[in-house]
């Protein structure tokens, strides 16, 4: 006995639909394969080193060269333009030339020897962060090197042995590993987090498509019957085919970044595999959820919309929930994608237990079983669609 | 001769304001139009400033490892726990036990004080101590590092202190009179998260709602016109130039309240960083509304139905964000996504404004964006003008 008699018709059906308007092959199969594509390769650098700076040399004496060529051979920053003073370095920041400038004051050596203390000063631009950041990261560092040499040569020439002033200088240290990314590489934040968040907003656009366009061109009774008036079989047939293709492109992105692009995979695949296609039917039933509420084209694409894209503000990829407000925070939780980025942190980034992400495995089925519990309501609709323009 | 060119640029006149009028209808009649070109302008950037609102992160969880447990390591940990940054959620025995904590996400991080971290300090050899960061966001790490930065040059300068007065030579070297380092962070002066991405972020919202809007638009008009034999009932027969400016003029006309709102009132209301000239920043805009408005009329021509709209313009928001630069640099990237990049409205947008607004920039200094912006708003008149063209030229053929 057939347990669900016309599921195999109703994806029949939806098969010669999805192949009858290029729009679903845009949605479902180009625009995630190319945003792969994109991410991955425009963050493929991993940190833009090399960011352009100025330097602001007031002293021109042999020290100051010495520090403005120390600080060129640095990988993090390069050395494009040479101000005069700091109005000019200013205004480099202003237009967008340099993310920031280093200042080394006039009659520095001078001062420096004579142990007057004088001060290295430094601009980050942090109007874009991450440039602003890695120039600051580089100029702390000249500065503090600079300031423990010139101690250092005055400690060795009163006669301390050279490792001795050292330990003067410096007489304790932290080691700081990054665990997991030592290379601190973007890309391994932002492509692992994105690409599902792309894959998560295209499924509950497509999906909301799907279903309410039925509903838009009047077609959903004949939907409706194909399945045998049971709403299950003709939901699950007609997402059927969209939950194949995407998961395959999901698989395709993890292969991507995990297997051709080495990113750090200290679990198992298939743990992360599983987590994917639970992911991918966990975005499929918000979205059937959404079209159970809200049974209009337009209304259900924008609400999917609406959350498919805060999801990448919300889902906490780069601002952290706990530091969000607690309504905000909450949000963070309806939406599948922070599910899977957690798995994605503990399977694959960090590699533990298994047992550690069980709750994220289940908090992924359990939007499946709220869409099956919201399906009576759109077999309402399906029955008499009402098309509002 | 002279009166029928005068005639015609009359009629001309009177063809776009008609248009403009009729476009004016459309958008109030359609709660679809009205959704895109009024609520997402005004609740986006609200929602955004309020997720990014608390700007830092502080008081994270970290697990300690004290091996040593002298009055030296205990005084590190204390200080450690002092910090902004860190909040000590425990002391772990071992690191087996902390790592299963770091597991139970009960801390994000672990300060491991080895066994001979005085005895090496007081014996003048250099005391290490270790930190262990979970790198799951870059904003937690990043504030991890700073932190503990400052804390071990803290640390090194009084221990270095102590030691130079016990050496008998602390006014002699070192002390308070070395070399001074002053850091000064330009643009977003408390390094907070939101001050950097909201300025951006909000010229973004500006593009793609205008593209969004306009795409929908056009994609009911499409409608129309395959219902009807090809012809938009509701179009006014008017010249190419007529139907292009007159849309336009109407979604201007619509922005502007909309661009005040959203350049200067949510900067300002947010305590954002709101450096410029209000005139600098509105007329560095407004190319880009204009480009952005060409731009739309042009991807119209692929949205077959209204509902389409989200299909073609909603993930580009994620796209056009990385090619912004605002996140990735464009020194850096490849030049094939700069090429890209330069052809859209929003990567200058971002660019001149949040130098204008955060920077304090002028719009001289912003001459090479204002420039592009303005050669974009003729590409894509032009391409609008000719999809225009195409898709109204049964409604013209029918009024000759």
């Amino acid at each position: 006995m057939n347990p669900a008699p016309g599921l195999w018709n109703v994806i029949k059906r939806e098969a010669s639909l999805l192949s009858s308007r290029p729009m679903w092959l845009v949605g479902i199969l180009l625009v995630p394969v190319c945003m792969a594509l994109f991410f991955v390769s425009i963050l493929g650098e991993g940190l833009p080193k090399q960011v352009p700076v100025a330097i602001v040399d007031m002293d021109h004496t042999d020290m100051s060269r010495r520090i403005t060529r120390s600080l060129n051979t640095m990988e993090l920053v390069n050395i494009t333009q040479k101000a005069d003073n700091f109005h000019q370095a200013m205004d480099a920041v202003q237009r967008g030339e340099v993310f920031g400038f280093f200042v080394i004051p006039s009659q520095f050596e001078q001062d420096a020897i004579a142990g007057n203390g004088p001060t290295l000063t430094f601009y980050s631009n942090l109007t874009f962060y991450v440039p602003g950041t890695l120039a600051f990261k580089g100029f702390k560092t000249l500065g503090v090197t600079t300031a423990g040499q010139v101690v250092h040569t005055d400690l060795v020439s009163k006669g301390a042995p050279s490792q001795m002033a050292s330990n003067i200088i410096q007489p304790m240290t932290v080691n700081i590993h990054p665990l997991n990314n030592p290379w601190l590489n973007y890309s391994y934040y932002l492509s692992t987090s994105f690409l599902p968040g792309i894959l998560e907003l295209m499924i509950f656009i497509m999906t909301a498509y799907a279903i309410c366009h039925e509903l838009k061109r009047g077609s959903s009774p004949q939907w409706l019957a194909t399945a045998r008036g049971n709403i299950w079989t003709a939901v699950i047939g007609k997402l059927a085919p969209q939950t194949l293709m995407f998961t395959v492109i999901g698989f395709g992105m993890n292969a991507l970044m995990f297997g051709y692009h080495h990113f750090p995979m200290n679990g198992s695949m298939a743990n992360l595999l599983l987590a994917m296609f639970l992911f991918v039917v966990a975005c499929q039933s918000f979205a059937t959820f959404v079209c159970c509420v809200v049974p209009n084209l337009r209304l259900s694409l924008s609400v999917c919309c609406l959350s498919g894209i805060l999801a990448f503000s919300l889902a906490a990829f780069s601002y952290p929930v706990e530091a969000m407000y607690g309504g905000c925070a909450i949000f963070s939780y309806i939406l599948p994608v922070r599910w899977y980025f957690l798995i994605y942190i503990d399977q694959a980034l960090n590699g533990i237990p298994l047992y550690y992400s069980r709750l994220y495995y289940v908090a992924l089925l359990v939007f499946p079983i709220l869409a099956t519990v919201a399906l009576p309501r759109l077999r309402r609709s399906a029955r008499k669609p009402v098309y509002v323009p | 001769m002279l009166k029928r060119i005068w005639s015609n640029i009359a009629a001309w006149f009177l063809d776009t304001a008609r248009v403009m009028r009729r476009e004016f209808r459309l958008v109030f009649a359609s709660p679809g139009a009205m959704l895109f070109f009024f609520a997402l302008p005004l609740a986006y950037p609200i929602v955004y400033a309020l997720i990014y609102n608390p700007e830092v992160t502080r008081d994270m969880p970290v697990a300690v490892i004290d091996n040593s447990r002298t009055a030296q390591s205990r005084e590190f940990i204390r200080h450690a726990d002092a910090t902004p940054a860190m909040k000590v959620c425990g002391y772990a025995a071992d690191k087996a036990e902390a790592r299963r904590w770091m597991a139970e996400k009960k801390c994000f991080a672990v300060i491991e004080v080895p066994t001979d971290y005085s005895q090496r300090i007081g014996r003048g050899e250099q005391g290490v101590v270790n930190f262990y960061s979970d790198v799951s966001l870059l904003l937690r790490f990043r504030t991890f590092m700073e932190s503990m930065t400052n804390l071990q040059m803290a640390t090194d300068t009084q221990l270095r202190s102590e030691t130079l007065n016990s050496l008998g030579v602390g006014g002699l070297v070192g002390g308070s009179n070395q070399i001074q380092t002053q850091a000064y962070f330009l643009g977003d002066t408390q390094q907070g998260f939101g001050s950097f991405i909201l300025p951006g972020m909000v010229v973004l919202i500006l593009q793609q709602s205008i593209l969004i809007g306009v795409c929908f638009l056009g994609g009911a008009s499409n409608e129309r016109r395959r219902a009807n034999g090809g012809i938009d009932p509701l179009a006014i027969p008017a010249s190419t130039s007529a139907t292009v400016i007159g849309k336009t003029l109407c979604v201007v006309a619509l922005y502007i309240p909309l661009t005040i709102y959203i350049l200067h009132y949510i900067p300002h209301w947010f305590h954002f960083p709101h450096e410029g000239y209000v005139w600098h920043y509105f007329l560095f805009i407004f190319p880009m509304v204009l480009a952005s408005i060409f731009l739309g009329i042009t991807l119209t021509s692929i949205a077959s139905e209204k509902e389409s709209a989200f299909v073609i313009v909603v993930f580009t928001s994620i796209a056009f964000l990385f090619l912004s630069g605002l996140t990735w640099p464009r020194y850096a990237m490849q030049p094939v996504w700069k090429i890209f990049s330069d052809l859209i409205p929003a990567t200058w947008g971002v660019e001149g404004y949040t130098r204008i607004n955060n920077n304090g920039a002028t719009l001289e200094q912003q001459t090479i964006p204002y420039l592009w912006l303005w050669l974009l708003t003729a590409a894509y008149f032009l391409t609008a003008l000719a999809v225009t063209a195409y898709q109204t030229r049964l409604l013209r053929r029918s009024r000759r």
